[in-house]
């Protein structure tokens, strides 16, 4: 019953802890325009959480360099269970343009375990709302 | 001679203040209490800082490495990508020096359009600037309708270019797409629009308590530092320093239309908030102006995809200040050697003269008001020298304290959820101080 | 412009090189280790061009290159100086330009050059922590990218 209750609220208004992981901040600025009035995703509930302790959601952005690789892991690591990962843009997914870069890693899978990944270079705010909301649909 | 602990701190922080202010220098060595990666290591003297070492290696990715091993025209979209708020200057800068190497002239057209694209970023850099200041000095009404306003720009500049971020307008010797038929009237009603939004941010920043209170007398450093440390940008324009390098070496279009370079002379926090919003209404002026006499003809010429052998180098101005590119061809598909220099490394030293004196809760602030890259505000680790205390915050739990240091009453009008997170914030900055 | 490059080439008799002009405004000249600092000196001082763009290395076979970007206006002043690979130690400017401590700390990380007189040459500025100690700096030619990610453990095994 608490379980279902926790979930619920859980779907309903997901806390989210965002990282950036060498990212040229292009997907960052486009994960905070998804805040502001015109795309506003905290009418769905999603709220911006200081620290990864209070997170549901963990989204990255960013190619993870090996200097981020080590905090990412940590960070996922304070996150608590249950917990999902986004990862946003073509650098977290595949390395992006900047594949073969010697300080480029090849996606945020090779550091942590993810859930969504949201295409684009950088995704439009409505194209990141849709991969949140689409998760989170299919959180049990 | 045995000392005490407390004589010994007070000699160790003391030589740490003589070697950051008496030598030309602008930072001092690392205190041994801060081994931790953290992106900016604070060391505090009670509530003043008196020594700041960054580390700028987290976005560090290999670009100019890469650079080697990829055709030219390739480069272009990748160093673009090398910051999303500045993206297409990067594109631009290194499109012009790679364009010195060949003979072909760029088409006036072309300059027209790469000078208009390139004054709607600065808009748009500066207006999300403004935005960050306002959530930093914990203003968030401010933030949500400067970025709100910045969506116009944002429409513009995808219906001309197809992204709101990642422009890719420039090729070499040209731009890759004209501008639209028939945008002319919506683009110079847009400007308008936006001309009197900054004059009325302008006001707000002017008569706002919030504003004034966290932004006056604070970040100060003066003329002769900021030369002497090569600062560029509105870092320098804000100490009085006429550097642009759309007036001092014109390239584009910019000179044939109107430039308006915005100095003032008072060098404080508040001086880069008016700064920034001068800019932007001149450079909506020059976007309505380019617009209206835009002229006729090709947007681009062809270049074969070997550059000529030679070196050249290209300076241009972002919003944060001056870019720098340097290329050497050896005369293949591939650059010798690609060097790309963002203005905010240029801007670091002065930065970090900057924050020497300022207190705990004025970083933020100071740390929003260079400009800094997002991911650089991250992770702060702090160490003070009187009470040899240690810790680290993450950018928004430095936020909060700035928030509660200035404005202690405002937790009492705070909803539920945010006053859940501000208090266990609250309590672990008490468990830590 | 033309008393500046008139006065830049009697700098540049005086230590023994010459200025060679690669386009309008920009011209290039080839300093020795030991007369650069007179020179930065009298570029900086006397011809009162203060603003240094930034430093570039360059990997030239056997020698490294260090060009020091300088404008004033629409003037653009490359000096360069060379230093051997076997023995990359350089004079650096910082006491005449404070504004090239960070130039010089990246130039260290990325081409392994030793910069005597800077306060920070052993600090790391852009390299990774952990980046191994006998891994040769990342810009020269005979360093590969993909060696380099092996060793910083960027290359994952895909299944």
């Amino acid at each position: 019953m608490l379980e279902k209750l926790t979930t619920w609220s859980r779907k309903r208004s997901p806390w989210v802890f965002h990282i950036n992981a060498s990212s040229c901040n292009g997907c960052d600025i486009e994960l905070v325009a998804s805040l502001t009035p015109r795309y506003d995703i905290e009418r769905f509930g999603a709220v911006l959480v200081p620290s990864p302790k209070h997170a549901d959601v963990l989204i990255v952005t960013g190619v993870v360099n090996a200097q981020t690789k080590d905090r990412l892991r940590r960070v996922y690591e304070q996150v608590p269970e249950p917990k999902y990962v986004i990862a946003i843009g073509a650098c977290a997914a595949a390395g992006g343009v900047f594949k073969g870069c010697y300080n480029a890693g090849q996606g945020v899978q090779d550091v942590i375990p993810v859930d969504m990944f949201i295409p684009g270079c950088p995704p439009r705010p409505e194209a990141i709302m849709y991969g949140v909301l689409k998760l989170l649909g299919e959180a049990k | 001679m045995s000392t005490s602990p407390e004589q010994q701190r007070r000699e160790e922080s003391a030589g740490l203040m003589e070697y950051s202010t008496e030598s030309l220098v602008p930072f001092g060595p690392i205190h041994p209490a801060l081994k931790e990666p953290e992106y900016f290591k604070l060391v505090l003297e009670g509530e003043r800082i008196v020594n700041v070492i960054p580390r700028i290696g987290y976005v560090h990715r290999g670009l100019e490495k890469a650079a080697e091993s990829r055709p030219w025209v390739q480069n272009m979209y990748m160093f673009e990508r090398t910051c999303g708020i500045c993206s297409f200057v990067h594109s631009l800068c290194y499109g012009q020096a790679v364009e010195e190497l060949t003979l072909f002239q760029v088409p006036k057209r072309a300059k027209y359009i790469r000078t208009i694209i390139a004054e709607m970023e600065r808009i748009h850099s500066h207006l999300l600037w403004v935005g960050l200041m306002g959530h930093w000095a914990g203003f968030d009404t401010l933030f949500m309708w400067v970025w709100n306003d910045r969506e116009v720009v944002l429409d513009l500049v995808e219906a001309i270019s197809g992204n709101r971020v990642h422009k890719s307008m420039n090729a070499f010797c040209g731009v890759r797409r004209d501008m639209p038929e028939n945008m002319k009237d919506r683009i110079v009603e847009r400007m308008k629009f936006l001309t009197d939004r900054a004059r009325y941010y302008r006001e707000v920043i002017d008569t706002e308590e919030t504003m004034l209170v966290r932004t006056e007398n604070i970040g100060r450093v003066s003329q002769d530092t900021a030369e002497k440390l090569c600062a560029v940008g509105p870092m320098a324009r804000y100490v009085g320093l006429r550097q642009d390098v759309r007036l001092n070496d014109p390239y584009a279009a910019y000179d044939e239309v109107p430039l308006d370079i915005v100095t003032t002379t008072e060098g404080d926090v508040h001086a880069l908030l008016r700064l920034r919003l001068d800019e932007l209404v001149a450079s909506a002026n020059i976007v309505s102006y380019a617009v209206e006499n835009l002229p006729d003809g090709p947007i681009r010429v062809k270049v074969p995809p070997v550059i000529p052998a030679g070196e050249h180098s290209s300076h241009c101005e972002a919003p944060r200040g001056e870019i720098f590119y340097y290329v050497k061809s050896s005369g293949g598909r591939t650059p010798e050697r690609v060097k790309s220099r963002q203005p905010t490394m240029a801007n670091l030293p002065t930065a970090l003269e900057m924050l020497k004196g300022q207190t705990l809760a004025d970083i933020p602030i100071v740390l929003t008001a260079i400009d800094p890259c997002f991911g650089c505000m991250d992770r702060m680790s702090f160490y003070d020298t009187e009470t040899n205390r240690r810790w680290t915050w993450s950018g928004e739990e430095l936020r909060q304290y700035g928030v509660n240091h200035y404005f202690p009453d405002r937790s009492k009008k705070q909803r539920g959820f945010t006053k859940a997170i501000d208090s266990s914030i609250n309590r672990r900055q008490r468990e830590s101080i | 412009m033309s008393e500046t490059v008139t006065k830049l080439e009697s700098y540049a008799e005086e230590v023994g090189t010459k200025v060679t002009a690669l386009r309008k405004n920009e011209n290039i000249v080839e300093v020795p280790q030991d007369k650069l600092k007179t020179f930065v000196a009298h570029v900086v001082n006397d011809l009162h061009i203060r603003h240094l763009m930034t430093i570039t290395g360059l990997d030239l076979g056997e020698n490294l290159g260090i060009t020091y970007h300088f404008s004033l206006e629409r003037d653009t002043i490359h000096v360069r100086s060379f230093v051997p690979k076997t023995k990359p130690v350089a004079v650096s400017i910082v006491d005449i330009v404070p504004g090239a401590i960070l130039y010089e700390m990246e130039l260290h990380d990325m081409f392994g050059i030793e910069f005597a007189g800077n306060p920070w040459k052993d600090q790391k500025l852009l390299l990774p922590d952990d980046w191994p100690a006998d891994l040769p700096p990342p810009l020269l030619k005979t360093s590969k990218a993909d060696q380099i990610r092996k060793r910083l453990g960027l290359e994952v095994e895909k299944k």
